[in-house]
């Protein structure tokens, strides 16, 4: 197979912008993205969700915009925007026609510098977000379970919370943390620029200096997140809400994404439940005993920073025990961990993984988010290629050895969705 | 390679009569394939609906040479994906992978099309994860108030079902009707195959030829949808769900035919009101200064028959009310003030810049490419585009409102705690009152009481 890698090429302003780039003239676009190396993981009990909260805020005007404005004047310049956060980051990005990428450095640049943070906007865009977390939380059918699972497994480390916060927390959160967190998260030199598309380089850095170069760096003032302790023993909880079905979510401490592991860890998944001819799908899904049932981790660059959780979850159908359907779901694994598989399903996870990789190349938006979080998050670039290569040198004793490792009972925590009644429901207390 | 000129489509027909087009792309080793059936989910018989969905899935589930587990295994060492399913209008089997795999591939697409086999235990397993995903669905209010809004608005139409059916059609789904339906409609003189990718057209062609060329013609079936009716009044359906503290919204309207000559200025019109993101004006009042929803939207459908112009939106349950009366309010405004010309020109120039951005994929590509083709608009749409954004006029915007924004005759769809908001409602008109726990006693026709007995 044709051998494709990504290059991207770095430059550094004074006060410690990094500048990510590379040309791709083939289509008239080009997508401009901002990542600020500050998520939920740099956050504290108290003010979880601000990482959010505030990315909703650099929508509210600035010195030059009004509220909603920036999204306004790209898209009336032919170009789409939007932002999000993770637990490691907060991202922006543009995507442009060729002629408007000075436009999006320029807006980029300015609310950074100048973002207008007032009360009335703040009161507004809290409830707006609360009302996104009961969107994609507490009304959600497993919402809530996820995160329950997270504030479980993990004891010392932010990702037990959630990257949407508490709601208590949005309720409470005032206008001095926000100023505080804008302080010391949007700083040039805690930030990654990437420019991926049909540009000139040369002239686009000109425009990121000419924008960025006078503001200035702040101090590193990240107290690095607790590290969690190893887990000693399994955990368990259960979770009643109005649903149809049974479900359990499962999940598992695994290494952060320097970790050599990641690699057959992404491969272990792959062979579990990627694709119609992977083991959980034939033996649960199509033959109707679960609605769905899934070894999830992010892939690269999405893959946390951190140690996190490989998920394991599945849904039962009707009639279907949860209990008897999660046990035979650890017996699949335990094949794994007992070396009952081929080198022929490595080499289709393997196939998988690249050709994945390739289709991920398409779109210049997906190039940019993997050289710029890769860079985030690894610290280089160039981690999205190293990843590609230890795909290829990933072996079957690899994947046994990252079963045994990461998938013991005692490094687990599971959370099981009891079904209720509305009428049941209305006994017990809601929740927020 | 942008714009896309009609010329690039390289564009020919078999003598089965199937239709085969091919798009080079040349930065990818990638090759994107479509086989498009123009027949969909309007053709499942009454009683029936899902049948077109079930029938899609069944082609990729057992040929005469493979079952489904030695299709699946085939396509993904290859690390290709693969999917079938059912439209409106249409019913496609998509593969993705790699260009150099082409001619297997290929291979796997004239064996699925041409010799599927519809095992019993297949339809069966089919049909059993078709009704349990069904009973998730239960759970999730925004698909029952999409399911709902759209029920209503094509009353009386092929259209009106959901596409993946229901508990009750999909249970009454007999083991011959897959079968019987693939061979009343998958007819290759009513299909597409469109390729785009790092190939050549002669490459296309003649793979096409080797591996489709045997698909046999049959006869055709005279048919003509009927038109759904535009809603007079205002229908209130409320659904009563007391656990939710949100409230799920649609606001339900009747659109346009793809083919309508205003189609463009339609789009034009819907960017301004709701369809343009925060440059809407839904989303400006209702997210940006009133802070009552996470995301408000609207959106139109258009196909052989107009179809549903909807707004989607929700809200914490306190502030239902006040938030569907500020969408009447934004339409009344449109309507009586009109569209002003610096909105106008802001969506212009969005539609026309942000163009390049959807054709960047050979998916996108080919997404775009086959509603073209089956709803029969030339393919110098794709160059002409940009001219004819331009020549929208606030007149025609205007008049479009007038037309198709009417605050008085709507379905209105509610899913939430009805106790804080129905008094409210009732004030507007007739409400038809849905009792969610009434809803779900389909779930499980055989032990209504199955939940009590897990607690």
């Amino acid at each position: 197979m044709q051998k494709i890698t990504l290059d991207f090429q770095r430059d550094t302003l004074s006060n410690g912008l990094k500048v990510l780039t590379l040309e791709d003239p083939s289509h008239p676009i080009v997508t401009y993205q901002v990542h600020f190396a500050t998520g939920s993981r740099n956050e504290r009990p108290g003010i979880t969700g601000i990482s959010h909260l505030f990315e909703h805020m650099m929508f509210r005007g600035s010195k030059e915009l009004g509220p909603e404005e920036f999204a306004r004047i790209i898209q009336a310049n032919g170009g789409t925007l939007n932002a999000f956060t993770t637990v490691d980051h907060t991202s922006y990005f543009e995507s442009l026609p060729t002629d408007k990428l000075e436009l999006a450095i320029r807006l980029e640049a300015e609310r950074i510098e100048h973002l207008r943070l007032n009360q009335e906007n703040l009161d507004t865009e809290r409830e707006v977000v609360r009302s996104e977390r009961k969107l994609r939380t507490v009304n959600s059918p497993f919402g809530l379970l996820i995160e329950q699972l997270f504030a479980i497994a993990f004891d010392q480390h932010p990702y037990q919370w959630p990257v949407i916060g508490w709601d208590p927390d949005l309720r409470g959160l005032t206008l001095e943390d926000c100023l505080d967190y804008y302080r010391r998260g949007y700083a040039p030199n805690n930030a990654v620029v990437i420019i991926v598309g049909d540009f000139k380089r040369k002239e686009a850095l000109t425009w990121v200096e000419k924008y960025y170069g006078h503001l200035n760096p702040q101090p590193p003032v990240e107290i690095p997140p607790a590290q969690e302790q190893p887990q000693r023993g399994e955990r368990r909880s259960i979770f009643k809400k109005v649903s149809q079905l049974e479900a359990f979510f499962a999940g598992f401490h695994c290494p952060g994404i320097r970790d050599p592991d990641v690699s057959p860890l992404l491969a272990l998944s792959y062979i579990l439940s990627h694709g119609k001819s992977s083991r959980l799908y034939l033996r649960f899904v199509k033959t109707g005993k679960a609605v769905d049932a899934q070894v999830e981790v992010d892939s690269p660059p999405f893959w946390p920073m951190d140690p996190g959780l490989l998920q394991v979850y599945a849904i039962a159908a009707p009639g279907v025990p949860i209990g008897g359907l999660e046990k035979e779901i650890w017996e699949a694994i335990d094949e794994i961990k007992d070396g009952r598989f081929d080198e022929e399903e490595l080499a289709k996870a393997k196939r998988g993984l690249t050709t994945s990789f390739i289709m991920g190349l398409q779109s210049v938006f997906f190039k940019g988010l993997a050289g710029g979080l890769s860079e985030l998050k690894a610290g280089d670039w160039r981690m999205v290629n190293v990843l590609l290569d230890r795909c290829e040198e990933i072996t079957t004793d690899d994947v046994q050895r990252v079963a045994q490792r990461y998938l013991s009972a005692d490094n687990r925590t599971v959370v099981t969705l009891r079904p209720i009644t509305p009428e049941e429901n209305e006994r017990l207390e809601p929740m927020e | 390679m942008f714009p896309l000129k009609a010329a690039d489509i390289k564009k020919a027909q078999l003598s089965n009569g199937l239709t085969v087009m091919g798009l080079e792309y040349h930065k990818l080793p990638l090759a994107h394939i479509t086989v498009m059936v123009k027949r969909g989910s309007e053709r499942d018989p009454e009683e029936k609906a899902g049948l077109a969905d079930l029938t899609a899935e069944m082609v990729t589930l057992g040929t005469e040479g493979r079952d489904s587990q030695q299709l699946a295994l085939a396509m993904e060492r290859l690390g290709a994906r693969y999917s079938a399913n059912s439209g409106w209008d249409a019913s496609c089997v998509e593969i993705f992978g790699l260009s150099q795999d082409f001619t297997a591939l290929m291979g796997l697409m004239g064996d699925m099309l041409l010799q599927p086999t519809f095992p019993q235990e297949e339809i069966r397993q089919s049909q059993q994860r078709r009704i349990s995903r069904l009973i998730q669905q239960r759970d999730q209010a925004e698909v029952i108030a999409d399911e709902i809004i759209v029920q209503r608005l094509l009353e009386n139409t092929p259209y009106a079902h959901p596409i993946y059916g229901t508990i009750a059609s999909l249970g009454g789904v007999a083991a011959d009707d897959p079968r019987s339906f693939y061979h009343r409609y998958y007819s290759p003189e009513d299909a597409v195959l469109l390729v785009s990718g790092d190939l050549t057209p002669e490459k296309i062609r003649q793979e096409a030829e080797r591996f489709l060329g045997g698909w046999k013609a049959h006869e055709k079936v005279d048919y003509q949808p009927p038109s759904p009716a535009r809603p007079t009044g205002m229908k209130i359906i409320v659904v009563n769900r007391p656990d939710l503290t949100q409230s799920q919204i649609r606001v339900g309207l009747l659109g346009i035919k793809r083919k309508d000559e205003r189609y463009i200025p339609f789009k034009v019109m819907n960017y301004i009101f709701g369809g343009g993101g925060f440059s809407s004006r839904l989303m400006q009042r209702i997210r940006a200064e009133k802070g009552y929803t996470y995301g408000i939207t609207s959106s139109f459908q258009a196909g052989y028959v107009a179809g549903p112009f909807i707004i989607s939106t929700f809200t914490p349950t306190a502030t239902t009310v006040p938030l569907i009366e500020e969408i009447m309010k934004v339409m009344e405004e449109l309507i009586t003030e009109g569209a002003q010309t610096q909105e106008l020109e802001e969506a212009k120039n969005f539609l026309r810049g942000s163009f390049p951005l959807k054709l960047e994929t050979p998916g996108q590509m080919a997404g775009e490419l086959l509603k073209l083709e089956l709803y029969d608009i030339p393919f110098d749409y794709l160059s002409t585009y940009p001219a004819a954004i331009g020549n929208v006029t606030l007149d025609e915007i205007n008049s479009l409102a007038s037309a198709y924004l009417l605050p008085k005759d709507l379905v209105l769809v509610v899913v939430g705690r009805v106790e804080d908001f129905l008094e409210t409602l009732r004030s507007w008109g007739e409400v038809e009152l849905v009792e969610y726990s009434e809803m779900i006693k389909d779930c499980f026709p055989s032990n209504t009481s199955k939940h009590a007995s897990t607690t």
